[in-house]
Order: structure tokens, then sequence, then C-alpha cells
């Protein structure tokens, strides 16, 4: 061998070893990240996550290192199985990584242990958490700490079907005004009934199609709760709160509209893609749903004036004791005890990326959500979205949120169990009230206040 | 020779015994000591921990425990001496950034985490990663608060060594609340019995129950009757198509079920072309949604039915049919006196089956009505699997699902000792009376 050719295998041996110290120092991380209620106009809720991913690796390379991260997403349009998915796997060490759900499950998946607090893990003095919106951090918190990075916000309204006023005596001056009379009061869920009547008697409307509620279980029943004076926690001690007085009346409520023939008795239960279809084309009189909702009415059913064709406020007082009010309901990413220390301190890093206010917003006006932040509602997209910001001005200053306490679900899932009685007339509303108050006081004792 | 015989007729056996153990035995057993708990997904399953946290100190405090005790354990603060350098050393911290610390902040006490996490923040030997520098806090902290421990011991000590002043009962106390597991309970069965709500899914099961299985039976024995006069040729395919509920998928058949019913479906354009009242039928209305129900379940046992009743049919003596009709016997007079009586063993065979059967299937009428519409048909297997594993409001309550399982095992078992004692069962087993 020749010094020349001793030479060159010498430095092709360099250059391969060379190779392999950077291979063994690459690292490669699987996080798996599952969303639970998110259709196709929701899907940057994943989709944020691997742009952030691409952005972490880009960071790691500029700091020498070389980081390979696969996102694995996986999502549930329904929330039973989602939930179901992320508990039982959460038992056989399997759960994802990161978690996308309701904030009301942090009470519950923290207090069996599933959930890491993410404070642990991130730098709320640091951007882009610094500019969360703080009652959004609030809604993300339990028992003194934050488990979760809020996701999203949203509000629930009313909506009007603009024709259909016009059609019962309503100028466009009255329409509107309309929003202002429900925030103070003047028009109450019962107003809402008699024109929902009229639009029926008018025969501008199916019988049934006058008020069109949600059709199957969901947030938006506790806000006819609050409508009756309703409150969920005592402020003082911070219990669970169930007042029968506002329950009584908001079941009272849903069985006169029954009575009033402006909703079936059999109404819950009914398809999500019929309320789609009546809503979305001017079938129905007056329904409640969500800010995101016109996404989909818009991109999957075809609406193409949503502020020609609807009016929008809160949900109305029921009365004298309630408030027109809204419920937010953010979801949020949550860290998983799956997986090592590293492999989380991963998962939270790229949980902040993804709530930079550019990215956010790709998920907020695709999919008709609010921002979680306020540098994000001065992002062109989103600033210049007519239904973000009229949703984030007019609506989200009186949202409430549901409590993060992990027996809520026990009382939640009481509440609807009554509310299906009551409306389907099985039990008389007195009786489905004190169903109610039974199941509770048997399964959570004096954990809950009842008034 | 007789226990080598009994040996091989085991060896036989042994795969059925494994199945049955495996996939009846074991289950029964762990719904029964899960129904003796409170498990739900708050608990989790698989044990708890012993986290001390601020609720759980409000209401203690509530609860009798004194509170200056409950004021100390709630407090956090993080005291850089020499013990905490030395833990943090320990640790894995950065010895420059340790050095800094000391140096900077060594003898001063933060009561607030993300202060003394500012105050890291502003050295010059601080971790790139928060997560590094959060770690690094942790060294120093002097709480319990919020700690999870594993074990009763190792809680009650880190009480002990944190409160040495703190009374035994008191810290007794502190630990038992602070577990986040499981307990044993009756309160389950207690709950069951007092609700109203109980009784309602009680009387759907026996509705459901009783008015499918008639449907089954009658079915049944009319397709097996009526395709057994029928010629061979014809008589299989149609019995063919009446077997496609029974072999046809079940999710396909619910989903071909709600073309059927649903809006625009089939009978909803039929009956607006008639001028009928057209609706969702499978969840606009009480009636007609019990209707679906029953006929979906219905027609799968019919099936069931027909291939059992079939069979019995074909070995009827045929010499009987013929003398019959020699005799001028109608056709319903040689079905009420012959074909009837010989097929008392098989019907009496589908009404146990089929009971037993009923009683604890759910997901047909899951994936159809979803005991809808309100909880109208909710029958008591449905509720069971609702309660432990699928709820949209997240918490699954194991515990009650599984009592509510076990009632339907000890109903099960009960009914299946009062059908083999009713149609003695004992006789259709036993030897033939006769030898041939």
């Amino acid at each position: 061998m020749t010094v020349a050719s001793f030479m060159k295998s010498a430095t092709l041996a360099a250059a391969l070893l060379a190779s392999t110290a950077v291979l063994a120092s690459a690292k490669d991380v699987t996080i798996k990240v599952w969303a639970g209620g998110t259709g196709p106009t929701n899907d940057y809720r994943i989709e944020a996550i691997k742009m952030a991913a691409d952005i972490l690796e880009r960071e790691a390379v500029i700091r020498g290192e070389e980081l390979n991260v696969t996102v694995e997403g996986q999502t549930w349009t329904t929330w039973d199985d989602f939930k179901q998915a992320v508990t039982l796997a959460a038992e056989s060490n399997t759960a994802p990584n990161i978690i996308v759900s309701g904030h009301e499950d942090i009470g519950t998946w923290s207090q069996s242990g599933l959930l890491r607090p993410v404070e642990d893990y991130v730098d709320f003095d640091a951007w882009p958490l610094n500019q969360l919106y703080p009652n959004l951090i609030d809604v993300a918190s339990f028992d003194g700490r934050v488990w979760g990075i809020p996701q999203d916000a949203e509000s629930r309204p009313f909506f009007f079907s603009r024709s259909h006023m016009k059609a019962i005596g309503y100028t466009d001056a009255d329409i509107e005004a309309l929003p202002g009379k429900v925030e103070s009061g003047e028009y109450t869920l019962y107003s809402m009934l008699d024109d929902a009547k009229k639009m029926q008697d008018a025969g501008v409307v199916e019988p049934g199609k006058g008020f069109m509620p949600r059709p199957s279980n969901g947030t938006d029943y506790w806000q006819f709760y609050q409508s009756f004076g309703g409150e969920m926690t005592d402020r003082e001690s911070g219990k669970l709160v169930l007042d029968r007085q506002a329950l009584t009346d908001m079941y009272q409520f849903f069985v006169d509209a029954v009575e009033k023939g402006v909703v079936p008795a059999t109404y819950l239960g009914t398809t999500w893609d019929s309320w789609h279809d009546a809503v979305a084309h001017d079938k129905a009189g007056i329904w409640h749903g969500g800010t995101w909702h016109k996404a989909e009415w818009e991109t999957k059913w075809g609406l193409k004036d949503f502020f020609g064709q609807m009016q929008y406020s809160l949900i109305p007082a029921g009365n004298e004791k309630g408030r027109a009010n809204t419920i937010t309901h953010p979801l949020v990413y949550l860290l998983s005890t799956t997986g090592t220390d590293d492999d989380a301190t991963i998962a939270a890093e790229l949980i902040t990326i993804a709530s930079e206010p550019r990215i956010n917003a790709l998920h907020a006006v695709k999919s008709g959500h609010l921002a979680i932040g306020t540098a994000e509602a001065e992002i062109p997209l989103y600033a210049n979205d007519r239904w973000t910001t009229v949703a984030t001005e007019a609506l989200l200053p009186h949202a409430t949120s549901l409590p993060n306490d992990p027996d809520f679900g026990v009382v939640w899932k009481a509440m609807y169990k009554g509310l299906e009685a009551s409306w389907t007339k099985t039990s008389p509303v007195a009786d489905a009230v004190s169903g109610v108050e039974s199941e509770i006081k048997a399964t959570l004792g004096d954990k809950v206040v009842i008034r | 020779m007789r226990t080598r015989s009994y040996m091989v007729g085991l060896a036989f056996m042994s795969p059925a015994l494994v199945v049955l153990i495996g996939f009846f035995f074991l289950p029964v057993v762990l719904t029964a000591v899960f129904a003796f708990t409170n498990m739900s997904t708050s608990t989790g399953i698989s044990g708890g921990s012993y986290v001390v946290t601020g609720n759980l100190l409000t209401a203690l405090k509530e609860n009798g425990v004194p509170v200056e005790i409950a004021d100390a354990l709630s407090k956090a603060s993080f005291v850089v001496d020499p013990e905490g350098i030395a833990k943090a050393r320990d640790a894995g911290t950065d010895p420059a950034f340790l050095a800094e610390i000391e140096q900077q902040l060594g003898g001063r006490t933060f009561t607030d985490e993300r202060l003394f996490e500012r105050e890291l923040k502003t050295l010059q030997h601080r971790p790139r990663s928060i997560r590094d520098l959060k770690l690094a806090v942790d060294q120093f902290e002097l709480s319990i608060l919020n700690s999870r421990f594993t074990s009763e011991s190792a809680a009650r000590q880190a009480i002990a060594t944190f409160l040495p002043s703190a009374p035994a009962d008191t810290v007794d106390q502190i630990v038992e609340a602070s577990y986040t597991g499981w307990t044993w309970t009756t309160a389950n069965f207690k709950q069951l019995f007092s609700t109203s709500d109980t009784w309602r899914i009680v009387l759907n099961t026996v509705f459901y129950v009783a008015v499918t299985l008639s449907f089954t039976v009658f079915v049944g024995l009319f397709l097996a009757v009526t395709t057994f006069y029928l010629p061979a040729g014809a008589a299989s395919a149609f019995s063919m198509l009446w077997l496609l509920p029974r072999i046809t998928p079940i999710v396909l058949y619910a989903v071909m079920w709600k073309w059927f019913t649903w809006e625009g479906g089939f009978l909803y354009t039929a009956a607006d072309a008639l001028g009928l009242p057209a609706f969702n039928y499978m969840k606009g209305s009480v009636p007609t949604a019990w209707t679906i129900v029953i006929m979906v379940n219905g027609f799968i046992g019919a099936a069931f039915a027909m291939i059992l009743f079939s069979s019995a049919l074909k070995a009827i003596p045929v010499q009987q049919l013929w003398a019959s009709e020699v005799d001028g016997a109608s056709r319903w007079q040689q079905i009420r006196y012959i074909i009837l009586p010989h097929l008392r063993w098989p019907i009496l065979f589908v009404t146990s089956y089929q009971t037993l059967s009923l009683l604890s299937s759910y997901q047909e009428i899951w994936l159809t009505t979803n005991g809808g519409p309100g909880r109208t048909t909710t029958v008591w297997a449905l509720e069971s699997f609702n309660t432990a594993l699928n709820s949209y409001t997240g918490n699954l309550q194991y515990g009650l699902g599984a009592a509510m399982a076990l009632i339907l095992v000890i109903v099960g078992v009960s009914l299946s000792i009062i059908y083999l004692r009713l149609f003695r069962f004992d006789e259709l087993l036993g030897r033939p009376k006769i030898e041939f």
C-alpha cells in the first residue's frame, strides 16, 4: 500500500467514523397526539403540532443537534369514544404523549395520575405563552396548578333566521337591536318560544322546527341552567352546586317548548345531519350552536351568506333570576404521564410552539374558534375575519366556563338524564329533579351543595 | 382404565374449559370484584397514590383538621442552603450553575416558585432548557404539597418529617384522605336500589325481552313451517334470505336499518309519497323506536330460531304426515297436532337461549336508537355499558357499571336454573328410554 492510498483509506475511514458519530448523536422521538371532538375543519389541532415539530427540528440543527420528531396524530369526531380510548389507553400505559381534550377533564385525569402538570415543563414568562389570555390559563388550571395550554376558545350563541323573523313582523332595525335586548334581559327564552310559535303559525317553518336546540348532550345545556339563575360552583367554598329551582325552571322551559309544539318531545337524539341541514338551509326558526359551526355550515352545508341569513346573540335569560350568558369550552393541550421525562419535555416544547399566534390563528379562523392570546387577535388573518372578531368582542366577555372539579362529570350526567326524562315526559319535572338530586347525593354525598 | 378414559375426556374438554375460564368465569369474577369498589376514571383501576393538594387541605379543615396544620402543609418554600445545593448536585444539576446559585442567592428563601425561577433565569449559567431549570428548582423545595407518594408509609413519613409536631391521628386522617385510588364499598348496590331510574330501566328491559322473544319465536316458527311446505329449491332460497340478518355484520345491518328508517330513507320516502307522517322512525317517536329495536333484534333471533326449527322439522317421521293426509287432516291440523308437539324441545331451547341472549345484548340498540329518544329504549345492559365504558362527560364509573353487570349475571344464572327446572332439560339430555 502506497502512502497516498493509505492516506485515502484513512481519510475515508475517518469520514465514515465521523458520519456514524453524527448519526449516533441524532435523537429520534415519536410523539403521539390524540384529539377529541375533531373533524376536518379542526385539523390544525394536530397539524399545528406537526408544524411545531418542523420548527423544533430546525432549531435543533441551529444548535448543532440532530433531532427527528415524528408526530403521530389521531382524531375522534365524538367525545365519548375519545374519552374511553384515552382512559383505557392510560390504564395500559399506552396513552398518547399529548391529549387534546376539553378543560373539564383536567380534574378527573389529574387526580388519577394520567397527567403531568404542564407548568413543570413550560415557561409562562416567555413567548408565546406570556401573551395567552389569563382567564384561559385559569380555565386550564386545577387545584392551584396549571395542567394544560389552551388550544382554542369559543362561545355558544343563539341564532335567529333573519327571513323568518321578518316574516313574523320584525324589521331589520328590530333584528339588529335583538342582541342588545337579549343582553339586557328584555328578550327572554319565553319571548323566543313565542316567536318560534309565531313562525310555525305563519307557516314559514315546519311544525317542530321553530326552535332547534342542540340535539345531543353538551356543554350548551348548562347555559340554560344559568339562564334560570343556576350556578355550578359555590364562590366561597369552591364546592359544586346544584340549584334545584334553576334546574326545575330549566326542565320546565323545555317541557313548555314541547307543549307549545315548537320542538318535539322526542327531539333529543335527532341526528346532527338533520340539525345542520335545517339550520344551514334556513328551515329552522331559532336555534343555538357554537361559533365553530359557521365554518361547518359554509364548508359542508353550502351556507353562502352567514351574516345575511342569521342573527346571533347571547343565550337569553330565562327569568328574572337568571341572565343572558354563553359558555366557553376551551380545548387544552395536556401532557400525559406516558413516556419518559425527555419525551414529555419535547411534547411540551411542541405545544409551546403550536401556541404561536400565527399558527394558532390558522386553527381559529379555519374552524371558527376564538384567539387564545392578545397577539393572536392582532394577526391579520384573525383580525380581518369578521366572525372571529365579532365573537371575541361581543360574546366572549360574557362567557363563563365549566368547573374542572373531578366530580363534575357525575353531576353533568345526572343533569342530562333528568333533562331527557322530563323532555320526553317520561317523568314529571319535579320527579326528574328529585331523581337528579338523589343520584348526586348517593354518589357524591356532601361534596355537592344542593340548594 | 377408567381413570385413563376420564383423562382422555378431560384432555378433549380442556380447550373448552380454558375458553370457559378465560371468557366467562374470569370476567364474572373480575366483575364481582369491581362491583364492590368505587372505581372510576378519577380513581383509576391499577391503584392510586397519596397526594396532598390545596383543595384537599381546604376540605380537611372543614372536617376537623386543625387550621394551623392544614395551613402549614399548604405552604411551599424554596430555600437556597447547603442542603439544597447538595441535593441539586446529586440530581445532576450543572456545577457551574449551582456555584452561581450559591454565590448569588445563597441563604435566601422564596415562597413563590415563579419568583425563584425568575431569579434563576437571570444567572449566566442557567440551563438552556426550561425543564432543566425547573428540575433544579425542585431540589430546593421544602414542601409536600402536590407531591405524589406511591405508598401510604412514604406519605406518612413525609408528613411526619415536614411537620413533626402533628398528632398521629391527624396525620392518619390526612393520609387517608389523600389517597387517590379506589376503595371497597357497597354503595353501588345501595344507589341502584334507591333510584327510580333503576326501576324504569328494569321495566324497559322486561318489555324489550318479552316482546322481542315472542317476535323471535313466532316469526321463526312461521318461517320454518312455511318453508317446510315449499318445494326444496324454493325453501332453500327463502331460508337463505331470512338468514341474512343473522350473518350480516352487525354494524352493516344497523346501517341498513338506518337507510330504511331515517329521513330520506325508504320508509320515509314511501310514507311521504303516500301522504302519511314521514319522519325519522328510528328516533322520532317512542312507539316507532321500540318497534324498530324489537324488529332489528327480532329478525336476528328469528333467523336463528328458523334454522333450529327447520332441522327439527326434518327429523319428524314423514310417515306421520302421510298418515294424517290419508286421514284427511288439513295443513293447520298437521301443524297443531303433529309439528308443534315435535317442536316442543326446540321451542323451549330457543326461548331460554334467546331470553339470556336478549338480556345481555345491547349492541343493536346502541347502534340504532342508542337508547333514545330521550332514554326511552335504554335497557339494563346498555345502561351498564354506558355507565362503565361510554360517557360523554368522560367519567367512566367502572364500579357502578360492574355492579349493574353483576346483577345481570345473577339474573341470567337464576333464569337458567329456572328454565332447566321448568322445562325439564334433564329429560332432554337423559338417556333414551327405548333401545336403538
